[in-house]
């Protein structure tokens, strides 16, 4: 059997993603003997161009450039994957959409001037399926170890790695977990966030943040309302909530918009 | 007759893309050495402002996935002095333990998966580790920075941005005895990274590297008494010496020309540099004495201005990182939780940080209601970019002799001697070299 060609890409972000996928050191040999890496630029020199069977995609588009470059991998990558907050709804990044601030006040605010390239000038930054057809999906800031290596092997055996798309709650109940929301009156964003991280945050006493974007029909609305209504937050906390991690999503949307 | 030129667009085993432009006149000498990053910004510093102040160390971790816990804790420190919130000591503790181990994995990182390959040859640690001989080292150097990691974890419950970590301490602290277990696992990791301060010697010890030499202002944290990793005093090898909190007074920053990145100058001086090297040229006596003794042994010895030997300094700190954990762990023997309790004051403060790759400053100003009015924040390779513009005028004049290929190669070691990270000072890197014929 042929091993199938791996690309990694990187637009816009922290490069954690990219890390990441040398964070499984155990079984890094492992994978890398049933997977050749052709493109990798962060970990490796001899790089070589498409066409490539999966193209991990880390980032959020925030350039003309980096859309140009996202429509060539698509051509390029079978399966494309958003790998990662930012490549999946925009991420952090996005929150510069938000800001109430136009794209000539932002870059003075942080420059003190114009950057002088259009084509560099940067555009609100978006998740990679805001321009192209994308195949799976890794969520999560930064995403988990275990989806990761479990999408190589089913994509390896030609399968959807079937990720859950329901809320974090789920996962929170399996751990017994006492519910920060009900119990301590946290504004956790548990209830309306997609699962697979294992509740980690709550686990570990944190109210979610939701950097795994929305869950599968969730009502950010009406928890929108039980922030306010019920934990006393301000119209502006809720709203910086719902506008961290997936503001662009429609769902993270309407949590915003209950509140405004 | 032209100039030579060598061109890279996109350089390989650093975190980024940017671009490096040398062009050599066809006397040898340099008429332009440029480094160049081009990582889209993402405006931090502006979409900050309006953000509530406890968000400003869960954001800023994302700048940077290889050092999140340097920008988390200098934001931290920074937000914290700004209210006038007083942590715990088992808090100051736990943040130095946090930030040691991911001193350990980004050191180990570097030093095998982004620095090794070019001086033995190979285009990457996965190429390296298709030889036989040389797949153990690299088998132990990935258990090495998986330890990092486990520690990481440990503390901040996953590997890349940290969950636990918080304004006023942590929400969930590890039990004695995952510390205990890391502890032997740290003890037993001793003898790699002796053999690594070693090895990398033997790397660095040759010609042109042990030649190549640049005298320069270096720039760190600094502590008599503590090897400075989250606190200390600004501090140069050249008179520099001011509370951190003043680094805005002392470090001016400029937007210039064909950089995405801003480059940085001491107030009245000139350009400096920071890193491992830096710091342990400034900090040498208050590494762990196991770190001193292998530096003695394998002849290492300060001031050391060779940046091809910024791979030892990496290694010795990897030994004192190793150490000053372990005492870490004994000091803090069974953490406990502890209730985060703070009001929001009004305020301005600033903080600096040693990330593994160099002096990391944030803060800003905050209002009543904790909302951030202004942030500030610079990375370690904004600082760095016109130290390297000056390793490359200084150093490509002495290479001329080498193919286009070679000197492509030494230039780029020459980047990657800074471990920069390019998404912290917004990135990218093309390697441009041109000489006339």
């Amino acid at each position: 059997m042929v091993n199938p060609k791996v690309a990694f890409f990187k637009f816009s972000s922290c490069a954690g993603c990219l890390l990441n996928v040398i964070n499984i050191e155990p079984v890094l040999l492992t994978v890398l003997s049933v997977i050749d890496i052709e493109y990798f630029v962060m970990a490796k020199r001899d790089n070589h161009h498409g066409p490539y069977t999966i193209g991990f995609v880390e980032g959020a588009v925030t350039t003309p450039k980096e859309v140009l470059e996202l429509k060539k991998i698509r051509e390029e990558c079978a399966i494309v994957v958003a790998m990662g907050t930012c490549a999946v709804t925009g991420g952090v990044p996005s929150i510069k959409n938000f800001s109430g601030m136009n794209q000539d006040q932002l870059t003075k605010t942080v420059y003190a001037e114009n950057i002088y390239d259009p084509f560099l000038a940067s555009i609100p930054a978006k998740g990679i399926d805001h321009y192209v057809k994308v195949d799976a999906y890794l969520r999560g800031c930064s995403y988990d170890l275990g989806e990761f290596v479990e999408l190589i092997k089913r994509a390896l055996k030609g399968e959807d790695p079937m990720f859950r798309p329901h809320s974090v709650c789920n996962e929170c109940k399996l751990k017994e977990n006492v519910c920060l929301l009900v119990s301590k009156g946290q504004p956790c964003m548990g209830s309306v966030s997609a699962a697979g991280c294992g509740a980690l945050c709550p686990s570990l006493n944190r109210q979610c943040e939701g950097c795994r974007g929305p869950a599968n029909d969730c009502n950010a609305a009406s928890l929108a309302k039980t922030f306010m209504e019920d934990l006393g937050l301000s119209k502006d906390d809720v709203v910086r909530k719902f506008r961290k991690y997936a503001g662009n999503t429609p769902e993270f949307s309407k949590g915003a918009e209950a509140a405004l | 007759m032209s100039d030579r030129r060598l061109y890279v667009d996109y350089l390989a085993r650093m975190e980024g893309d940017g671009a490096m432009d040398i062009v050599i006149g066809e006397n040898g000498e340099i008429k332009k050495a440029a480094w160049e990053v081009w990582e889209p910004p993402r405006f931090f510093e502006a979409f900050l402002i309006g953000r509530k102040v406890e968000e400003a160390p869960e954001l800023v971790q994302r700048i940077c996935g290889i050092c999140p816990h340097a920008h988390h804790i200098a934001s931290l420190r920074s937000m914290e002095r700004a209210m006038g919130i007083k942590v715990s000591e088992q808090t100051r503790l736990m943040r130095e333990l946090m930030h040691y181990s991911d001193w350990i994995m980004s050191h180990a990182l570097h030093i095998y998966c982004l620095a090794a390959p070019d001086f033995v040859g190979y285009e990457s640690v996965v190429a390296m580790a298709g030889n036989p001989d040389l797949l153990p080292i690299v088998g132990k150097a990935l258990g090495l920075k998986r330890l990092g990691n486990d520690m990481i974890v440990a503390i901040c419950g996953n590997e890349i941005q940290n969950r636990t970590s918080v304004l006023g301490g942590f929400t969930a602290v590890p039990s004695k005895a995952t510390l205990q277990a890391l502890k032997e696992r740290l003890k037993a990791a001793k003898e790699f990274a002796f053999e690594t301060v070693k090895l990398v010697v033997q790397l660095g010890n040759v010609a042109p590297y042990n030649k190549l030499e640049r005298k320069a202002e270096y720039v760190s944290l600094y502590d008599p008494k503590r090897y400075p990793i989250n606190e200390g005093r600004l501090y140069s090898n050249d008179g520099l010496d001011v509370p951190d909190e003043e680094y805005p007074i002392w470090i001016l920053e400029k937007h210039v020309p064909s950089c995405n990145c801003k480059h940085a100058t001491i107030k009245g001086k000139g350009i400096f540099a920071v890193g491992p090297l830096m710091r342990v040229n400034n900090n040498f006596n208050t590494l762990s004495a196991d770190a001193k003794k292998i530096a003695a042994e394998v002849g290492f010895s300060v001031p050391c201005f060779l940046p091809y030997f910024s791979i030892v300094a990496r290694a010795l700190e990897l030994v004192h990182a190793i150490d000053a954990s372990i005492e870490l762990i004994d000091v803090l023997g069974e953490p406990k939780r502890e209730e985060i309790k703070y009001e929001y004051r009004a305020g301005e403060s600033y903080a600096v940080v040693e990330a593994a790759r160099g002096s990391a400053m944030h803060g800003g100003r905050v209002d009543k209601n904790g909302v951030i009015q202004k942030y500030d924040l610079i990375a370690p390779t904004a600082r760095n970019i016109a130290s390297l513009e000056a390793d490359f005028k200084a150093f490509v004049p002495q290479l001329l002799n080498l193919s286009d290929e070679e000197l492509t190669l030494k230039c780029e070691m020459m980047i990657r001697n800074y471990d920069p990270c390019q998404s912290c000072a917004t990135h990218s890197v093309k390697v441009n070299l041109r000489r006339e014929k």
